[in-house]
């Protein structure tokens, strides 16, 4: 029992990555994901990491998967029944009523995941304070249910107004369901969000009625087929909001396991930066179509608590990742007025760019990045030889419109996709009232190393960090997740002793409902209270960490204190106003242990001692790179230029930078030597 | 830029560059115009995240602009369309209130309201910021408009005032701040005259935050690439936005395409009141012709000259497809002519309360005019109104004021695409999001007892206009309410032979048994225990209903988005029998 495991379906590719705790030996592998039935890319990439018997070794088998999301985007879930207070039938469909352009006519929402006959409404009502104004009309339940039955429901969605001050009326009309015969699968809307905003309390709920069956057939198919195969460790699903859940819980609340992917990578990064001791990291992950761009402050993510999925808004926890249209797969070309522009069309993986000879001939970033010769001399894993003529021919038309010669352009497609990078980092920094300057860069994704100098010159950040393993670093990511639950519950009400007080049996109820989801809480236990506190008569609130045992730890100035500092950080001024909580929080975390280092990253073999010419946007010309080794590099400096390949990534260290290997396994590059670009 | 045409006034902005037009690396000018679009969506978030009131961080009434030294739009984040084109007024007027831009010093915050420099109402307080930089001096402006809850006009909101002073409290350009220094006593006057002072201060205070983000966005930019290289980008980037816009231009046929309008009444005069509008395309160029508008109105459906200026760039940049990194070079095809003394052009003190009403029907007018020649290309008309309104009160136990109000959602009209979108805002305030139920319902002593959708109200079509929305508010202590229902007589027109869209209504029904219909009512007092039925306007219809799919018809019926009733009067052709 001595190995760890963990895959990552992504849209393109499932990533392996199993290490062994004892040695620190890793394998990896990449297989194409298998949409049709996922399990099949897993079980066949665990097949190239372990050989027969292997299994059986496994502790932990850890999982990030995309399956929730495709049962949306195909819109192949559940057929889900709702029942909503009378006078409400139709919350889902007005949703808030704006729409995301202004100026487009023509936009209409995707059509509701709960079309409007199936939405009934019930004689039932409760008010603001959680006091019933209207007893709910139980032989209403039971019509609706026999109409249910006719149109063929699997799943039931409750979703009364105001549920979250009193959950009486939901528990009430399950009661009526199930002494009625109804045998599928039921959500109350209070059991996944104890928040108030009946849109998005109803979509979350809806949508966990409609992923659920998906998911949980999935899950169970695939935990079958690992245990056959010798499984005897946990496995676990990692969640939006991090950390991860069992499969089994993760089976009754998918939604708040539907974006596994992009958070096992920000996940990742966050151990990392608790290991190298960073305060202050932003992530990108630059994948083929988007970049992913997250921070992490003090060694954990941020988070929000609402996230969005094919335009729904998910009330739950969710890892602040921030995505833009430009990858290594975007496509450059001109824009109705003439301007060059970046994405955010991309050509995917098929054709995929011009250089990997697939039929595509429309100009990507990749392309570019080849032109230039940033991704070395030609060859890449997996067999792919880039084929720079391609790329070049691929930039003719646009380079004859603006009257530049190709490699000219490509060098300003560069600077624009690192200037889009740069901005939505600014972004997110700033919003938050951090100064780049004092960041630490960490970049992974298939094109992240070969971007991070360029990102790192535009926002003036002195220092890079590419983490092992980078180009699979999501599913490498997934090792370190701990066990998570998390809930919470509106409650607004000012922020005194008093109130304090008085709080103090809310959060024992959130804890006790959160234990009560896990089969056995062990004595590792942390249980983290966090509260949203605003101005009296803002809307937006700040979360702040208010004790880390379970219960609230601090009087309420010492908890004024800490919103003040936060609030002034982020809008530089406070208020001379009451301050007021709006929700508690509880985070149940079960902390598993970390995994090994890796003792050595799987050996590239691609690099003999040679050179390439590549351009150096430090000094502005072309020079010969060094093509080095990752797998070969220690503790010593490694001088830029050069380019450091490893089995999936290629890291581009320009002239002045300076990059060595750090603890765990992770290059840091020194980046104040190099010009700005 | 004005220039006088006999008795009529031309708005345009200017059509060349300041300077003279540099070569410019292209590369350089997508990065300086990411890099200001990026600045102002930060200072918009600064904004939503600071501000008190839900006007603000809900139904984001406010635009958040960076200009130039010469009042261009440099860049703007996604937000008011209504706001859009008159900010460089609110700037060039902030300017010369303290006396011009020799005034100007660092850290000068300049404040004003007054309708006729921002082409608003009174509430919508604007806040301007010249940035400077020590090599450069004054480079440019951030400037934010945004709705404030009250600022003490006759009522906090007004359907029937005969001035403007009966409007709020109006600055007309005060420096809020001197070189950093803030005038607390500016801040005390606009408090002791609120209803809501904690929520004005709030929102002040969000503004200039917000402004701040801006300023240190734009000479991030500038030091970045350094003056030269910013100016000429600049440039290239107005040329670029006017390019985009001609090109799209050019696909409309030239003519001269009018429109017409009709407001129910002006809030204090009962008569309805006709008014055209005339949009001529000729090659890649357009105007808007406002020359024979009525008389400015005694009630406050006047339209200051920046609203009427922005109302006609929205409607422009909505024909020609899209406003992606808007910029004032959009605005350089676009000529407008008004008539000074019209209600599109009027003279202070002409109360204009409801400004935003007379701008939506013109943009709607002058695009149903374009659509009505090349129909497959555009929408018919949808559920032309904002169908607003509100209720306030006081409580006793907290010494505090409430209010609650906004924008509801209409039906959209259908086009050659398919059926228009139910129960959306107006686009022209889009971007403005409904307030959940249960937030009204903590916040405030009221019930919504209904809120959805409107079966029959879209115009029946080849396809159909979307639903508008049937609500039921409850108010469950005495408060005082204000209903502004526009269009209730002057239904949305369809295209191609669709049907018209079905106008909204607005009824009080008081707990001794009585109703009463409201329109354009202010102030009405509202015992504890009455319900305002409020329904929402349909879109308009597209093509002849008898060419609707008689599958579409069905699911419409078993949908509940038409009664079977409606259905069979509407589409024989769908049942069988043809009865």
């Amino acid at each position: 029992m001595s190995t760890r495991l963990g895959v990552d379906v992504g849209g393109t590719f499932t990533d392996v990555v199993l290490i062994d705790e004892a040695t620190g030996e890793i394998r990896v592998a990449k297989e194409p994901t298998t949409p049709e039935s996922p399990d099949e890319g897993v079980i066949r990439g665990v097949g190239e990491v372990i050989s027969n018997g292997g299994l059986s070794a496994v502790e932990y088998f850890l999982h990030g998967t995309t399956v929730g999301i495709n049962a949306l985007l195909t819109r192949s879930g559940a057929v889900v029944g709702l029942l909503a207070t009378e006078g409400h039938r139709d919350t889902l469909e007005l949703a808030r009523g704006d729409r995301p352009d202004s100026f487009d006519l023509f936009w209409k929402a995707a059509p509701p995941l709960v079309p409007r006959h199936l939405r009934v409404p019930v004689k039932e009502r409760i008010l603001f304070d959680g006091s019933v104004e209207q007893a709910l009309a139980e032989d209403e339940v039971e019509a609706a249910l026999v109409g249910f039955e006719q149109e063929g429901v699997t799943a039931i969605a409750v979703a009364f107004l105001n549920a979250y001050a009193n959950p009486e009326h939901e528990l009430q009309a399950e009661r009526v369901l199930r002494r009625a015969g109804f045998e599928g699968d039921i959500t109350l809307s209070h059991r996944v969000s104890g928040e108030y905003r009946e849109y998005e309390r109803t979509s979350t709920t809806v949508v966990d009625a409609y992923v659920r069956p998906r998911t949980a057939s999935y899950l169970a198919k695939l935990e079958n087929r690992l245990r056959d195969g010798g499984l005897d460790g946990g496995c676990l699903l990692t969640r939006s909001g991090g950390g991860a859940m069992t499969f089994g819980e993760a089976a009754e609340r998918p939604f708040e396991a539907i974006i596994s992917g992009p958070v096992a990578g920000v996940e990742g990064a966050a151990n990392l930066a608790r290991e190298l001791e960073l305060d202050e990291v932003v992530t990108i992950d630059v994948g083929g179509t988007s970049t992913d761009v997250c921070l992490i402050v003090e060694g954990r993510p941020l988070l929000m608590y609402e996230g969005r999925i094919e335009g729904l808004p998910i009330q739950s926890p969710w890892v602040d990742v921030r995505s833009i249209g430009s990858g290594g797969g975007s496509i450059v070309h001109l824009d109705e007025g003439g301007l060059l522009s970046v994405g955010p069309r991309s050509a995917g993986a098929q054709p995929g760019p011009a250089c990997y000879g697939r039929g595509g001939t429309e100009p990507t970033v990749t392309d570019a990045a080849c032109c230039l010769g940033l991704m070395g001399d030609g060859r890449l894993a997996g067999g792919v030889e880039l084929d720079r003529d391609a790329a070049v021919r691929s930039f003719g038309p646009v380079a004859e419109a603006l009257g530049q010669d190709v490699l000219e352009l490509c060098r300003g497609v560069l600077r624009i996709a690192a200037a889009n990078m740069a901005d939505a980092i600014r972004e997110v920094l700033t919003e938050r009232g951090q100064d780049p300057r004092t960041a630490v860069l960490m970049a992974f994704g298939g094109a992240g190393p070969l971007f991070a100098s360029l990102v790192a010159a535009e926002l003036e950040v002195p220092r890079i960090v590419i983490p092992p393993l980078a180009g699979n670093f999501s599913a490498w990511g997934l090792l370190g997740a701990d066990l998570v639950q998390t809930a919470g519950r509106t409650y607004i009400r000012p922020l005194d002793d008093e109130v304090l007080a008085a709080t103090g049996s809310v959060v024992e109820e959130i804890f006790t409902a959160l234990e009560g989801r896990m089969t056995t809480v062990p004595d590792s236990a942390r249980r983290e209270v966090l509260m949203d506190l605003r101005y009296a008569g803002q809307e937006h609130a700040l979360t702040i960490s208010v004790g880390a045992d379970g219960s609230i730890d601090g009087s309420a100035a010492a908890i004024a204190e800490l919103f003040v500092d936060a609030y002034v950080k982020a809008f530089t001024e406070p208020l001379d106003v009451p301050i007021e909580i709006v929700t508690v929080r509880g985070a149940l975390r079960i902390p598993i242990p970390p995994p090994g280092e890796p003792a050595e990253a799987a050996r590239a073999e691609l690099a003999g001692e040679r050179t390439a010419p590549a351009w150096s946007f430090a000094r502005g010309e072309e020079l010969d790179f060094r093509v080095v080794d990752r797998a070969a590099l220690g503790a010593e400096d490694c001088q830029g230029p050069a380019l450091v390949v490893e089995q999936t990534a290629t890291t581009y260290l320009d002239a002045g930078s300076t990059a060595r290997v750090v603890a765990g396994g992770a290059l840091e590059i020194d980046a104040t030597g190099g010009k700005e670009l | 830029m004005t220039t006088i045409e006999k008795d009529a006034v031309v708005h345009r902005v200017g059509s060349g560059p300041a300077g003279e037009r540099v070569p410019i690396d292209p590369v350089d000018v997508a990065l300086v115009r990411s890099g200001l679009l990026s600045a102002a969506r930060q200072m918009q978030r600064a904004l939503i995240r600071t501000s008190f009131s839900p006007l603000i961080y809900e139904i984001l009434d406010f635009a958040a602009v960076i200009y130039d030294r010469r009042y261009r739009l440099l860049a703007q984040a996604p937000s008011l369309l209504t706001f859009m084109g008159t900010m460089g007024y609110c700037i060039e007027a902030a300017v010369e209130a303290v006396g011009g831009e020799s005034e100007l010093e660092p850290g000068d915050v300049i404040l004003l309201n007054d309708p006729y420099l921002t082409g608003s109402h009174a509430q919508d307080a604007a806040v301007v910021m010249p940035v400077f930089m020590a090599e450069h001096g004054l480079v440019g402006y951030s400037a934010i408009k945004a709705h404030w809850a009250d600022v003490g006009a006759k009522n906090p909101y007004a359907t029937d005032t005969v001035d403007v002073f009966q409007e709020g409290v109006l600055m007309p350009g005060v420096k809020l701040y001197r070189k950093g220094e803030r005038n607390e006593d500016i801040v005390r006057i606009l408090c002791a005259n609120s209803r809501l002072p904690r929520e004005l201060k709030g929102d002040l205070n969000a503004e200039i935050v917000g402004v701040r983000v801006a300023a240190a966005g734009l000479c991030r930019v500038i030091e970045r690439f350094g003056m030269p290289t910013f100016e000429a980008a600049v440039e290239a980037m107005l040329d670029h936005g006017e390019a985009s816009v001609r090109s799209y231009l050019a696909k409309i046929p030239d003519g001269r395409y009018v429109g017409h309008g009709q407001f129910d009444d002006d809030g204090v005069n009962e008569e309805a009141i006709p008014f055209d509008v005339a949009l001529e395309v000729e090659g890649d160029s357009c105007r808007i012709d406002l020359a024979d508008a009525p008389d400015a109105r005694g009630g406050p459906i006047n339209s200051p000259v920046p609203a009427t200026v922005s109302a006609c760039r929205v409607a422009m940049v909505a024909l020609v497809g899209g406003g992606e990194g808007l910029n004032e070079g959009f605005f350089r095809p676009l000529e407008i002519v008004t008539r000074p003394g019209s209600m599109f052009h009027p003279r202070r003190p002409s109360p204009c309360f409801m400004y935003a009403w007379p701008a939506m029907q013109l943009a709607d007018a002058a695009i149903h005019a374009v659509a009505q020649a090349i129909p497959e290309q555009l929408v018919a008309e949808p559920g032309g109104d904002i169908a607003a309104f509100g209720f306030w009160g006081y409580r006793e136990e907290s010494d505090q004021s409430w209010l609650v109000g906004g924008a509801y959602p209409t039906g959209q009209g259908a086009s050659a695409r398919g059926d228009g979108a139910s129960a959306l805002i107006h686009w022209i305030q889009g971007a403005t999001r409904l307030t959940p139920c249960e937030v009204i319902e903590s916040k405030s002593p009221i019930v919504v007892d209904r809120i959805e959708l409107d079966p029959d109200t879209g115009g029946a079509g080849r396809f159909r206009g979307g639903l508008g929305v049937d609500i039921i508010f409850r108010l469950s202590e005495d408060c005082e309410g204000i209903t502004i229902m526009e269009r209730a007589k002057n239904p949305p027109k369809g295209l191609l032979g669709g049907g018209e869209g079905r106008p909204g209504s607005g009824l009080l029904i008081i707990p001794d048994g009585r109703t009463e219909t409201v329109a354009k009512v202010t102030g009405f007092p509202v015992v504890a225990g009455t319900r305002l039925r409020w329904r929402t306007l349909g879109g308009a219809g597209y093509g002849p209903p008898a060419e609707r799919d008689p599958d579409a018809v069905r699911e419409d019926v078993r949908e509940g988005y038409v009664s079977e009733e409606a259905a069979r009067a509407d589409y024989p052709h769908a049942f069988g029998d043809g009865r």
